[in-house]
């Protein structure tokens, strides 16, 4: 599968014909996520779909006019999930442990971590993974940076959060940006 | 009883265990900030364990296809809520807790 940039804050060129082929790939892509949710929705009732077509076509068209489409890579998301689920259950276990514990171990602080992906969508994907992973928890999805919350000042949060917007990075098939320039 | 229904009395056990060690969580923290933590991701992890032990039962394939849209729609909500929360209480200036 090939990974571009859809971008165009990160300069994508692409010719009209690609631009239409892009678009209908899409859309063909979108419909099959909203039939299979009929279908789940349904229990796969097959007289459920003489209304089920107009009601995916309806969805997808609405989709496209409210969400624009972003280049991912099946890969990259084949690849996120076990990272996403095993690093979820060690911040329920971390969490759960500093519930339980009698003395409380805890030290909070607030810090700033400047983004390199691009804005949009893969921000606001990473802020919302960033709050389910062990110790943090975005605040605010500033211009430069995003605000962390993290329940243990003492713990390097750091380096898993670089390897959180690495990881996302792959998965929309975009290039981090150097630091501090990512902003507009 | 069947060796999955065993695996299914565990994972439900487990996800209720970690909504205990939530609202424990809830209860102690002693700020808006680390009560957030406590809410999105032992709930998370709870509820993920308890749609695995259910999903072991499912009848048929739209069910676990049901059961995992819950969840994922559940995750969304509880960052993107989590997130809103977070945000509101740093506008109004919420003093965090330090120890």
């Amino acid at each position: 599968m090939i990974v571009r940039i859809v971008d165009r804050r990160q300069g994508l060129e692409l010719t009209p014909r690609e631009l239409v082929l892009f678009h209908l790939w899409n859309g063909c892509l979108r419909a099959v996520l909203f039939a299979l949710v009929w279908w789940i929705f349904t229990d796969g009732a097959m007289d459920s779909w003489w209304v089920g077509v107009p009601v995916i076509l309806f969805a997808t068209l609405v989709s496209k006019v409210l969400l624009p489409p972003y280049f991912w890579s099946l890969t990259g998301i084949i690849r996120f999930v076990p990272f996403f689920l095993w690093r979820s259950l060690y911040g329920g276990v971390d969490v759960a442990r500093r519930a339980l514990h009698p003395r409380l171990p805890i030290s909070p602080g607030l810090f700033c971590y400047p983004w390199r992906l691009p804005p949009g969508l893969p921000r606001i994907f990473m802020a919302n993974v960033v709050s389910l992973l062990p110790g943090t928890l975005s605040t605010q999805l500033g211009e430069h940076c995003l605000q962390v919350h993290v329940l243990d000042e003492r713990k390097d949060c750091l380096s898993e959060l670089e390897t959180v917007e690495q990881r996302v990075a792959v998965m929309f098939g975009i290039s981090l940006l150097p630091p501090s320039s990512g902003g507009e | 009883m069947m060796p999955g229904d065993y695996l299914s009395v565990i994972l439900l056990i487990a996800g209720s265990l970690f909504f205990l060690a939530g609202t424990l969580g809830l209860l102690r923290f002693p700020d808006v900030y680390t009560r957030l933590h406590a809410l999105t991701k032992a709930d998370n992890v709870g509820l993920g364990l308890m749609v695995a032990g259910l999903a072991l039962q499912a009848e048929s394939w739209t069910v676990v296809g049901k059961l995992l849209l819950i969840w994922l729609l559940v995750l969304l909500a509880a960052a993107s809520v989590a997130y809103l929360v977070a945000a509101a209480a740093r506008q109004r200036g919420i003093k965090l807790w330090k120890r």
